[in-house]
């Protein structure tokens, strides 16, 4: 920065940015890093949590529906509600197995100020590019962020689940060439894939889509069910 | 209204695994961060959708909750925040661009906003009245409009650094104003 401050209340202007999410990313990043080792740090981010927190006091409280709370049931434990179409996972060993994948991608980001803030699969802060791929009755709606950095697809469900023992299996589509497995998504709603380096030109231009399998995915290596939702990758 | 101790009481249990605790978190605290995600994305179906995520993640995480130095209930709204702003600036990034999303044009405060220059209850709200309107307004449009250094430097008109300055500084004058 170019404005002078003295350390301590540079930090406070700094805490105080990054509460706000207004750092640059390899900033928020730099300061993520600190915030793991220096406790005086992590008293002035959550001093300034505090305050701004204080911001939200007059907004209105509304009552969510109660799909919001059948959803979220659902999700962590698995009860059926007649809310959500298919809703509830996978059980048993591949459930299992598969939150475990799901974790060890996770532990990265959890390292770093795990006793802050909750953290999860993070979509990339600066994409090359992105694609929703939406169902046509909205029922499905899974967005993805491309890192050409390291060559990570972040994925992550907004909406749908996949019906009771199926799975969803997510294809590349790159101009007429036959769809490409990038693998079955996770029970969890969001997960980071590794695109391997010779499908990574293919991104450009091309589609994602998303496909009802049996679990583990497709065993043909084409798609067998219905493609349930499409999206273009574009440039962003 | 559930008070602090309740809240702390409930996310602890909830770390123990205790689902009666987080269907009591769930019943006070809901209402809350369901109007911050309408709030912040302006969509109901998306606030609904961001709002079970937020629920999930809060039930995963709330055996952290007791290192993290901040109020209950500042760690919820925290969580309910970031996630909603999270989503808002997905949709930007999908749409191409954050000039076409008029989402924050109008630089006249939202409805909670001018609620918040008729109080004179809460100190936060004197001490943004101390600062410069305009800095005050940006405050708040990063908070709650995801807006980010590029989108205040165009709505003020000045170039970016300079509003990052001007940002920081005003930040510090908060500080100083709600230390007094």
């Amino acid at each position: 920065m170019s404005d002078e401050l003295p350390e301590r209340d540079a930090d406070k202007a700094l805490a105080g940015e990054y509460a706000l999410g207004l750092l640059p990313p390899d900033e928020a990043v730099a300061f993520e890093a600190r915030l793991a080792s220096d406790p005086q740090l992590r008293a002035l981010y959550a001093d300034w949590a505090e305050v701004l927190a204080q911001l939200t006091d007059r907004i209105d409280p509304v009552a969510p529906p109660p799909q919001v709370w059948a959803g979220a049931e659902a999700r962590l434990f698995g009860t059926r509600r007649k809310f959500r179409v298919g809703a509830g996972g996978r059980s048993g060993w591949l459930a299992t197995l598969m939150g475990g994948l799901a974790a060890t991608v996770l532990v990265l980001g959890l390292i770093v100020g795990a006793d802050l803030m909750p953290r999860d699969p993070a979509s990339p802060t600066d994409p090359t590019y992105v694609a929703e791929l939406v169902a046509e009755d909205r029922s499905l709606i899974v967005f993805a962020a491309y890192d050409a950095r390291d060559g990570t697809l972040f994925v992550e469900r907004e909406r749908g689940d996949p019906a009771q023992d199926r799975a969803f299996e997510l294809w590349l589509i790159a101009g007429t060439d036959a769809p490409v497995s990038l693998g079955v998504l996770p029970q969890d709603r969001a997960a980071v894939i590794q695109i391997p380096d010779a499908l990574r030109p293919r991104l450009d231009g091309a589609a994602l889509a998303v496909s009802d399998e049996p679990p583990g995915g497709s065993p043909t290596g084409a798609p067998t069910g219905a493609v349930l939702a499409v999206g273009q990758i574009t440039n962003t | 209204m559930a008070g602090r101790d309740d809240i702390e009481n409930w996310l602890a249990r909830c770390g123990m695994g205790d689902r009666r605790a987080f269907a009591a978190l769930y019943q006070a605290t809901s209402a809350k961060l369901f109007g911050i995600c309408l709030r912040v994305l302006q969509d109901r179906t998306e606030a609904e959708d961001v709002l079970q995520d937020i629920y999930v993640k809060i039930w995963r995480n709330a055996g952290q909750y007791r290192v993290n130095g901040l109020s209950p209930m500042t760690w919820l709204i925290t969580i309910a925040r970031n996630a909603a702003i999270d989503r808002v600036r997905r949709r930007r990034a999908i749409s191409g661009d954050s000039d076409g999303i008029d989402l924050h044009a109008d630089p006249t405060p939202g409805p909670e906003a001018r609620a918040m220059a008729a109080s004179d209850r809460m100190r936060l709200t004197d001490c943004l009245g101390e600062l410069d309107e305009r800095h005050a307004q940006a405050v708040q449009g990063a908070y709650l409009d995801a807006e980010t250094y590029a989108d205040l430097a165009a709505r003020f008109d000045v170039p970016l650094n300079t509003m990052r300055t001007w940002l920081r500084r005003s930040l510090l004058t908060l500080r100083e104003c709600l230390s007094r």
